[in-house]
């Protein structure tokens, strides 16, 4: 091991103990947030994958989260639980009888997203030009639909409730920082190179020899799969979930991540996350009743919507390139950092 | 002497407009071959033809001695064929070794399961095909530039990073679309130099299309022209400068 990989391990090691810490000390509120920034991490992570580093303009998440977190849910639920459940259609009895622990579940969670990610991605990816966002966005629409009216295994609209609660934060960061090193992995490999390849010139990349299909099938149904992982993991962390839980709006908050951190920037995105999420918990204030000036402002749902789509739309316009451009984070850019400012001290 | 690439009246319609028709051409072994040709007369589309971006309307493509219509472009390339572009198109955000990188992409010996897992397969062909890069970039004198932003290059230094880009996937044949496009005439002289040298240390098949007369002139053995897609001439540079249909097909204009 060289000195950047240990450094490197010793701040993995830094972030569990202070998750470790924050277990013990912080509030109950605290946490749950932490919890959120580790699925989202992964979650923005994935969705970079394909979006910044392959160029590839899609809007999957909240239809592939949707199925994680259902399949996860219908897999940790007791048969008892299912039966008292579904009391306008009975579940499907295979299903109902179906039931294993938390680890399994989420695993074939992912597995049934990521196939998925291969029937989805296969004819769009055989025509070039820009079908996928449409196609996604439209999948996302449709899984609702399809959700709210297969009452025998989603038990529609009434949702699936009383979920168990397994989802802690080492669930949550041991995903987290899983997905992250094998997205990171891949990235860093002739795999990334020819992801970034496609996403820079496709023609190009074809006269490299480089069959762009598979290429782009590997980054969608990888971050298919991990998209699938967090919707169970979230699924255990609210325990209810309904066909209108996953909205468009869960796209758009990683939209916002990943443009924020920078396209293809992963570590940029881990930063973005924990921006994002807790500013969006912070912009809850918005939403609320106000009294300004002694002027009475109602509520207004959806205002933190308003107040993001401001923000990306600024973000376009004075810092296109996000926190951290197409650049990761490397040890040595921070060594070369402090040298520069010695330098300058002289 | 082998044929290394025959295009046998290859023809390629988009709707009503015929942008190749019935080209035909032999290019042995060893030589660099010229194609000449007016604005709009079909001579990309022609390479589009032959490196498989294309499916011809009719003929054939003969790749020693192998027909290539039909086949897949990665497939080409990993059979001995590589290009460049009438307008440089570097992968912009990659460094040049990570450009030259690309190239070894359909030999690639390592899966995705070694690269998640780093694998000491991964470690060990990731090494080789790093120092076979730098060794590439040595011998066409751009190693110092390895490590800049391709897009940060001035215009004649991109243009020889895609070329050698171009050489990293192993070609037998090299297809050059227009490469002195846009230079002065000291870069053009330089490029001139690069590709006879870069054709003789790579044992290379040369096809190239060109607009400046005086560089095809002096690097080509075989020119041929094309004009509204059909090939009016073929023939060695003094044969051609001479040809009275070259001669009307590049200065009719001014008659009229
Ligand atoms: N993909 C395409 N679709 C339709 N027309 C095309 C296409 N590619 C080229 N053409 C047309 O074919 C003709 C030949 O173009 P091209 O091969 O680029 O000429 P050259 O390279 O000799 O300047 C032009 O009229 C051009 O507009
Ligand atoms: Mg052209």
């Amino acid at each position: 091991m060289n000195k950047k990989t240990i450094l490197t391990v010793l701040s993995v090691v830094l972030l569990f103990l202070f998750l470790w810490y924050g277990d013990g000390h912080l509030s109950t509120y605290a946490m749950r947030i932490w919890e959120e920034v580790g699925i989202f991490l992964m979650l923005a992570a994935s969705y970079n994958l394909i979006n910044g580093v392959t160029g590839q303009f899609s809007l999957e998440p909240n239809g592939f989260v949707a199925i994680g977190a259902y399949v996860t849910a219908i897999l940790i639920l007791t048969p008892a639980q299912k039966e008292a459940m579904f009391i306008i259609t009975p579940m499907v009895p295979w299903l109902q009888n179906l039931h294993m622990s938390f680890f399994p579940a989420l695993i074939i969670g992912g597995l049934v997203t990521a196939f998925v990610g291969f029937l989805l991605g296969f004819p769009v990816f055989r025509v070039r030009g820009d079908y996928l966002a449409i196609v996604t966005l439209g999948f996302g629409l449709t899984i609702r639909v399809v959700s709210n009216n297969t009452v025998p295994i989603t038990n529609g609209a009434l949702g699936l409730k009383g979920l168990p609660t397994y989802t802690t934060i080492w669930w949550c960061w041991g995903w987290a920082v899983f997905a992250m090193i094998v997205i990171m992995r891949m990235v860093n490999s002739e795999f990334g190179r020819a992801m970034k390849a496609v996403r820079d010139d496709e023609d190009a990349a074809i006269a490299m020899g480089i069959n762009t299909f598979w290429i782009k099938m590997t980054a969608f149904i990888t971050a298919a799969f991990f998209e699938g992982v967090g919707g169970g993991l979230l699924a255990s962390l609210i325990t209810i979930i309904s066909p209108t839980m996953f909205t468009f709006f869960l796209t758009f908050e990683l939209l916002i991540i990943i443009v924020v951190g920078g396209l293809g920037s992963m570590t940029g995105t881990a930063l973005a996350t924990i921006v994002v999420i807790w500013g969006s918990e912070i912009l809850r204030v918005v939403e609320q009743p106000m009294d300004i000036f002694g002027l009475h402002i109602p509520g207004i749902p959806g205002m933190r919507m308003v107040v993001f789509s401001v923000l990306l739309i600024l973000i376009m316009i004075f810092a296109r390139e996000g926190i951290m451009g197409q650049k990761e984070f490397s040890w040595d850019s921070l060594f070369n950092f402090f040298k520069k400012n010695k330098v300058a001290q002289k | 002497m082998n044929i290394a690439l025959k295009c046998d009246k290859i023809t390629m319609k988009f709707g009503g407009l015929t942008a190749v028709n019935e080209f035909s051409a032999e290019i042995r072994e060893h030589m660099i071959f010229g194609l000449i040709g007016p604005n709009g007369a079909g001579k990309t589309t022609a390479f589009n033809v032959i490196t498989g971006n294309l499916k011809p309307t009719s003929g054939d493509v003969n790749f020693f001695g192998k027909s290539i219509v039909g086949l897949k472009p990665y497939k080409i390339v990993s059979m001995g064929m590589a290009r460049t572009f009438q307008n440089i198109r570097l992968f912009s955000n990659l460094t040049v070794l990570e450009n030259i990188l690309t190239g070894f992409h359909h030999k690639l010996q390592y899966n995705i399961v070694d690269t998640v897992l780093r694998t000491p397969r991964y470690y060990k062909h990731e090494k080789e095909m790093r120092n076979t890069a730098r060794e590439l970039l040595k011998s066409v004198g751009l190693l110092d530039k390895a490590d800049l932003k391709a897009s940060g290059l001035p215009y004649g230094e991109r243009r020889e990073v895609e070329i050698a880009r171009a050489l990293a996937t192993g070609p037998k044949l090299l297809l050059l679309d227009e490469p002195a496009a846009g230079m002065n005439p000291q870069e053009t002289l330089n490029l001139m130099y690069f590709i006879q040298e870069v054709k003789e240390s790579f044992n290379l098949t040369v096809f190239l299309i060109e607009h400046d007369m005086k560089f095809v002139m002096n690097l080509c053995e075989t020119i041929a022209v094309l004009d509204h897609g059909v090939k009016i001439a073929e023939g060695n540079p003094e044969e051609i400068q001479k040809n009275p249909d070259v001669i009307r097909a590049y200065l009719g204009d001014i008659d009229a």
